[in-house]
Formats: structure tokens, sequence, C-alpha cells
């Protein structure tokens, strides 16, 4: 069977197969819970309802996407712009600041930091985002400070020693050159986010976490399962599709 | 043509280079040397302003350097250091044509100048165009530095220690195509280096640089005859200077020609050094050789007398 699909897939298409069988169990999962009624009717044998059904799984997914992606695409153009800002010439100041405020806002707990975002910004999706941003920029900022400080110094002086303007040298040089440390940044934060955003549910934004705060609420495991399976299964895809991932030009 | 005219350059409270004058004539070779500390690299790493000297004027052509953009200045000069600084992630021919496709030549003409100087480099495009510097060995990666230096044409060249990192056979080899090209190409080079020998062997000018000054410039063989101090003394090799100097002359300025005497029996090129005559002279115990030319027929004939360069004839 696996070999018949193997011949199927064009050779390129083969790597991508992980993150396709991933996406795969979790569409399953989300389309067909119902299935899984006998199991969880076993762990949860004095409820009446097992299966999750005050909102369809599909839409909760695609909530749950949007914001953490909104958040991961946010902690890419601040984190790795911050980065890049603080290791010029005219940013080198500010390197210690920027690596300090990053580590700092990944100690602050994001149930904090909702608690703190609520009173400001009011219940709902933009409280979890603020959240997530702040809770995902330190891989990125990290990776990015340390993917571009670990190019060879003797690159940077030939780049410029030859005359490309410090545009040029970013571009073509430095970013692509840290692309990897700077992808398993990304990687590392939205994986986390996936996770953490569930938290989001308690302040109003529904998402995957709904289920799982729902479950805790009415002492209900089976709810509680079943946003843990579809959270698990998103990181997992997500993350196998992040593996797979090389920048251009780097076999 | 590259001036420096009294120039200096202060880091902070400490002066890198020190007031120096320096002049360096179309298609001359001009080796910087000293020891590390002395401010050569600084010197050269100013010339294509990665470092901005404090005071004085540094001219190329007659034209102020800071008159140029500091980008327009450094495209118009080949830049070529130890590490190579090849970026891991372009192939060996996107590398070579980085000048020129700043310059914004048009993509065949590209091309076909990074052919050619591939060829030129000995690196046929074939095999190596397509390669990653990664797989490259370290002469070869040199190779591809100098030629990416080569690339866009420029009459002057900046190359800083750019075969230090090199075993001492590959080191020579790149260091004699370094003098066939120069010879061929006819650029302005300015080369570092702390390696006497090289710079011995390169130089048309040498400068001896010690704590940001120069302590004496001139032709090698000026500086091995007449060495202004005890410091350029010693560092040009102390009594070995006997040995060096016998290195730069060729056995063709002290061969006599031939006498009515049987010839002797070991030979010497008449390209070959002074100092590997006597090495052939110590190895195969003789006093005399024959100095044959290129097709092997004798044309002269030396003497260690001559060779340790005594006048009277014998």
């Amino acid at each position: 069977m696996t070999e018949a699909v193997l011949r199927i897939l064009p050779r390129r298409g083969r790597r991508w197969l992980a993150p396709l069988a991933w996406a795969a169990l979790l569409l399953g999962a989300c389309l067909g819970m119902e299935a899984l009624e006998g199991p969880l009717r076993w762990v949860e044998p004095d409820s009446r309802e097992v299966i999750y059904a005050r909102a369809d799984f599909l839409t909760l997914l695609g909530r749950h996407l949007l914001v953490v992606g909104v958040a991961a695409l946010a902690a890419v153009v601040i984190g790795v712009g911050a980065a890049v800002a603080v290791t010029r010439r005219a940013g080198r100041d500010f390197l210690p600041l920027v690596a300090q405020l990053a580590s700092m806002g990944q100690t602050f707990p994001p149930v904090a930091v909702l608690a703190l975002a609520v009173p400001v910004l009011g219940f709902g999706t933009l409280p979890i985002i603020v959240a997530l941003l702040l809770y995902g920029l330190l891989p990125i900022v990290r990776n990015t400070l340390a993917g571009l400080e670990g190019i060879d110094p003797g690159v940077r002086e030939a780049a410029r020693g030859m005359g490309m303007t410090g545009g040029q040298l970013l571009r073509q040089v430095e970013l692509p050159l840290a692309a990897p440390v700077i992808l398993a940044g990304i990687r590392t934060s939205v994986t986390i986010n996936i996770a953490t955003a569930a938290i989001g549910a308690t302040v109003g934004a529904s998402n995957l976490g709904d289920p799982i705060i729902s479950g805790i609420v009415n002492g209900n495991t089976a709810y509680v399962l079943q946003g843990a399976l579809v959270i698990g299964l998103l990181a997992l895809t997500v993350d196998s599709v992040f593996a797979r991932l090389r920048p251009a030009g780097q076999g | 043509m590259i001036e420096l005219i009294h120039v200096t350059k202060r880091f902070g409270a400490t002066t890198a280079v020190d007031d120096i004058s320096l002049r360096v004539e179309p298609g001359e070779l001009c080796v910087l040397v000293g020891t590390s500390g002395c401010g050569k690299s600084t010197t050269l790493r100013m010339i294509n302003r990665l470092i901005e000297h404090s005071d004085g004027e540094i001219h190329i052509d007659g034209q102020q350097i800071r008159a140029f953009r500091e980008e327009a200045l450094r495209r118009r000069m080949g830049y070529a250091i130890q590490s190579t600084g090849l970026f891991p992630h372009w192939t060996v021919a996107r590398n070579i044509g980085l000048v020129p496709r700043l310059l914004k030549w048009p993509t065949p003409r590209v091309r076909e100048r990074v052919e050619e100087l591939m060829a030129l480099l000995g690196l046929p495009p074939a095999e190596f165009a397509d390669k990653y510097p990664r797989q490259l060995s370290g002469g070869q990666a040199q190779r591809v530095g100098v030629a990416r230096a080569l690339a866009a044409d420029p009459d002057i060249l900046l190359m800083d220690e750019p075969f230090g990192a090199l075993d001492p056979i590959t080191r020579e080899t790149l260091q004699e195509e370094l003098r066939a090209l120069q010879a061929r190409l006819g650029k302005t080079i300015v080369f570092v280096t702390h390696d006497m020998d090289e710079a011995l062997r390169l130089a048309d000018r040498l400068v001896v640089m010690d704590q940001g000054r120069i302590r004496q410039q001139g032709h090698p063989l000026t500086l091995l005859r007449e060495p202004a101090d005890d410091f350029v003394a010693s560092l040009l090799g102390g009594e070995d200077r006997g040995l060096k100097e016998a290195a730069l002359l060729p056995v063709s300025e002290r061969m006599l020609p031939l006498s009515p005497r049987l010839l002797p029996r070991e030979r010497v090129a008449q390209t070959a050094t002074l100092r590997e005559a006597l090495a052939i002279m110590l190895w195969r115990h003789a006093e005399r050789l024959t100095v044959v030319d290129d097709e092997d027929i004798p044309i002269g004939e030396l003497s260690l007398r001559r060779l340790v360069g005594a006048r009277a004839n014998d």
C-alpha cells in the first residue's frame, strides 16, 4: 500500500508525505469526531454528551489557525525586524536591550499577559493575539540574532569589500545564510503558540481551547480530550511542515 | 596609482597607523609586511574605505577616495582576503560574477567573463562552475577568491594575506601564478602578508611596517642589502639575508661565458635562482656548474666563487 502511494507521488512530493498524513488525521478528527464516541463514552460514562457539539471543530480550527497565524506573522515581522535592526552598525547599542526584552517576553506567563490585556483591550481575540505575540517573540529574536551573528565574518567583510550595499548584503547574503536558523526559531514559536492559544478561550476568544475550557468547567474529561487531540494534531501538522521547509538554494 | 599622503588612523586613544606616506605606481606589486598589529591590514582596508582614515589623504588615480561613493570605490578595486569570504550559499560561478552583477553587466557578458576567469585561474568551468565553496580545497577556494576579485577587471587589487591559510606547496604555486598573472595583466596590487619569504618573492616594492609606521620601503634587494635599522634587518631574516637575496637573483646574473675548460657535469638552468644553484652545489659537492638554457644547451658556467659574489674572475 505504502509503496503504491510512493509510486504515484512525484519524487519531489515525497517529502511532503508526513505533513499530508498529519493533515489528513487532523481533518479526520475535526470531521469525524463522532467515530470516537465509543472510547470517549468509556472515559466519561456519566455525562449525557461526550461529543463537543457547541461549535463545529472545523470552525474552531479555522479560528485557532487565524489567531496563531496573525500572532506569528506579527512576531516574525517584529522579531526579525528588531534582530536585523540591532545587528546593523547604527543599532548595535540596542542589541543587549532587545535581547533582554525578548527574554522577558517569554518569562512573563501568557495567562498573566491575558489578565493584564483584557482590561485594556477588552475580551475576545485581540488580547490572546497580543499574549501570543509577546510569548512567541523570544525564539524568533534569539534565533535571528544567532543566525546573523553566526555568519562567518569573512563573508561579511568580503561582501562589503566587493562593494555590496547594506541592503544587498542583508538580502542576498545575511538573510539567506541565517534562514535555516531563523526558520527553526519561527517553528519553535509557532508550535508553542498553537498550544498556548488554547487559553484564549478563557477570555472569550473562541478557538480549539473552547472544548478544553468547557470540559474543565463542566467536569467533562471527554471534551478536554477532544480539544487536546485536535490541538495536538494541529501542532504536529504545522511542525512537520516546518521540518520540511528548506530555504531555496540550500540543498 | 595609489597614493597615501601623511595618513593616520586612530582608534580611540590608540594610533594604529601613524603618519604614513606611500606611493604605489601603476602595475606595481607593493607588499606591506610586518608583525601582527603593525597596521598593515588597517592600511590596506583604508584604501577601500572598509576603515576610514582619520588624517591625511588617500588618492586613487589622482582622486581623493572620499570623492567616491564607498560602494562605487570598492567595485573599482578587487579585494581578496585570507578566509576567502566566498558566499557559502552561492555556486563558484555566481560568486565570481558578484561584482559584474553589482555593476549591472548584462547576463551573457557576466557569464562570458566568469568562464574567462575560471580558465585563467585553472578552474575548468565544466568541473567547477556549479560547485559550492564547501566542496573546494583551500587552494581552489582561494583561486575562486582571486577570480572574484579580478572579475570586473579592476585596475587595483587589494589582497590581505590571501595565501596565509594554505599549505606551503599550494601557497608557492599560487604565489607563482600571481606573479605570472601580474606580468600579464599589469594590475596595481597592494598585498599584505607577515610571511617574509612570500613578501620577498612577490614584491616590486617592499614596505616594512612596525607600530603603525613605515620603517623602510623600496625594492626587496635594496632592503636586503641596505636595511635602514636593526629591526628591518632582523625582520628580513638577520644572517639569513644572504640566502634570501640569493633566492631573488637568477643564475644568469652571475654566470660566466663558457670557458675552454671541460664542462662541469652538474647543470643548472639559467632561470634558476642563485639559491637553487647553491643548493645543487652543496648537494652534489660541486664547485662549478654548467648553466643551460631552456633547451638544456650549455650557455655558460657558474663557480662557487662567482656565486658568492667574489669579483675576481677565475
